[in-house]
């Protein structure tokens, strides 16, 4: 196997799109990769796209073949790569493996997501269809209904509040305020959202105990890498940034079948996966990008993908260790909950994210001297997730 | 039908639900068909506000119930005030229309 970096990254920034099409959305994204690194006589070989949706959401298929048409990539080899929410994150590992495995020397991977051609109660029935078809979905089921039960349960057993999930989502909107590609830039406070006795009306509920602030906003969006080999990147003139290693792990299809309902078993084997392969630790990392599409996910991804034992995450975040400037800032980017999650688009950006802050890139949310990072994509409601950690070469 | 089929490994004995092709803990491929309970705990729920497109209601409340044998399943909570552990009895009704077709399954009241 071959080191893989990242030669470039790019982004357009998440909101609502109604000017841009799809395809307007995915060239853009993986312009901004390509216009981010010089490579010279290098083609680019092959592309993945991720996308969880573009059939459903926008009438259109074979999107990767339409992409490398606009970008002028012809004859490079192109697929689309679906697995839900984490179709980013798993389209970054097809291009991580196709370069580490000696066949491509340059792969674009770009994630995209137009959700908002189809009106809010449409786009949640089609992000509910990832659930089981008839032993969860005919019972109206959607995903943060999904958070929803397993918030209740965390709260339960390891006596995460309230308050805790809103200090997650305060932080979080407050660091999407300085991140030009975010979705909600608004200040937000723990009277609106939680102590005043008309929050309610700011932040009413979604899915008991989740409500509105504790949720990631639908966005279209897209991002975008440009992987090449190691010989290649060290020809070029921004710091070296490696993906040093990945890791996947499914689990089963229904909540209802987890052993322990509280225990997300494939963030914790992707994350120790992950780590193994880039030969780090968690207590190595500098900075993560965790998928907080629900302000519940953040705390116990920190807690099952190492970061802290079980029961500490909230603690952590009360702290302030996850706050720019503390121990282990947790999504200087904003996240889900404020960059936004067109769900193809979320585990490239995240890529991108700590692309900019190992370069040191990252402007106003800049983690100073980060070097390690890590990332960690949740697809359906932790039935297919990928984790991965970035090194800076210096 | 007016009740899940859940799946018992002839092999190791798991309980399934649903089906899988193979068994979860063994990977045999026989199974016997068993039905769950009348009676089972609440193990978690939630109040849905936000429904998807075509179902025009709010606060339905959705739990997982584990059946008195072991099975476990999703199911419509028909109940004023859930509480965690609760002791509930299944049912059968219509849960959701879907095309104009309306889909039956579990919905769950108080033992
Ligand atoms: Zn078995």
């Amino acid at each position: 196997m071959r080191p893989v970096f990242v030669a470039g990254a790019g982004m357009i920034p998440f909101e609502r799109q109604d000017e841009n099409t799809l395809g307007d959305i995915l060239a853009g994204a993986g312009l901004a990769a390509l216009d981010d690194v010089d490579l010279g006589k290098h083609e680019v070989g092959a592309v993945y796209l991720g996308n969880m949706a573009s059939g459903l959401f926008n009438h259109q298929v074979s999107v990767a073949s339409a992409l490398v048409d606009r970008l002028a990539l012809i004859p490079a080899a192109a697929e689309r790569i679906e697995n839900g929410p984490a179709s980013g994150g798993s389209a970054v590992k097809n291009g991580v493996l196709a370069v580490a495995s000696g066949y491509y020397d340059v792969v674009l991977v770009v994630g995209g997501e137009k959700m908002r051609d189809v009106i809010g109660p449409k786009a949640t029935d089609i992000v509910a269809a990832m659930t089981h078809p008839h032993a969860e979905y005919i019972y109206g089921l959607t995903l943060p209904a999904m958070a929803g039960m397993f918030t209740r349960l965390y709260m339960e057993k390891y006596g995460v509040t309230r308050e805790h999930l809103a200090m997650v989502a305060i932080k979080n909107q407050e660091n999407g305020i300085t991140n030009p590609y975010a979705h909600i830039q608004m200040k937000i406070t723990m009277e609106g959202i939680l102590e005043h006795p008309q929050s309610h009306i700011n932040s009413p509920i979604i899915a008991d105990p989740l409500h509105l602030y504790d949720c990631c906003p639908v966005s279209d969006g897209g991002a975008a890498v440009v992987l090449v080999s190691e010989e290649i990147a060290k020809t070029l003139k921004k710091p070296m940034v490696q993906i040093a290693g990945f890791g996947q792990a499914t689990d089963t299809h229904t909540l209802a079948e987890r052993e322990d309902p509280t225990e997300l078993k494939a963030v914790r084997l992707a994350a120790v996966q992950a780590f193994s392969r880039a030969g780090l630790k968690p207590k190595d990392i500098d900075v993560a990008e965790l998928h907080d599409a629900f302000t519940i996910l953040e705390i116990a991804e920190s807690e099952q993908a190492g970061f802290f034992k079980m029961g500490e995450g909230a603690k952590a975040v009360e702290r302030g260790d996850t706050r720019i400037g503390g121990k282990l800032p947790i999504n200087p980017s904003g996240g889900l909950k404020a960059r936004g999650h067109p769900v193809g688009a979320t585990g490239v950006a995240q890529i991108v994210d700590l692309v900019w802050q190992l370069r040191g890139e990252a402007g106003e949310n800049q983690v100073e001297g980060a070097k390690n990072g890590f990332s960690l994509n949740f697809g359906g409601f932790g039935n297919n997730v990928l984790a991965f950690v970035l090194r800076r070469i210096s | 039908m007016s009740n899940i089929t859940a799946y018992k490994c002839k092999s190791c004995g798991l309980i399934m639900y649903p089906y899988h092709d193979r068994c979860l803990n063994c990977k045999k491929r026989e199974f016997e068909e068993i039905e769950p309970s009348n009676n089972g705990k609440l193990l978690t729920f939630t109040i849905i506000e936000q429904l998807p497109w075509g179902m025009d209601e709010r606060g339905r409340i959705l739990g997982v119930v584990e059946f008195d044998n072991g099975v476990k399943a999703l199911g419509l909570i028909d109940v004023e005030q859930p509480k965690l552990e609760m002791k509930l009895k299944r049912g059968w009704g219509t849960v959701r229309e879907i095309g104009g077709v309306k889909v039956k399954g579990l919905i769950f009241e108080k033992a």
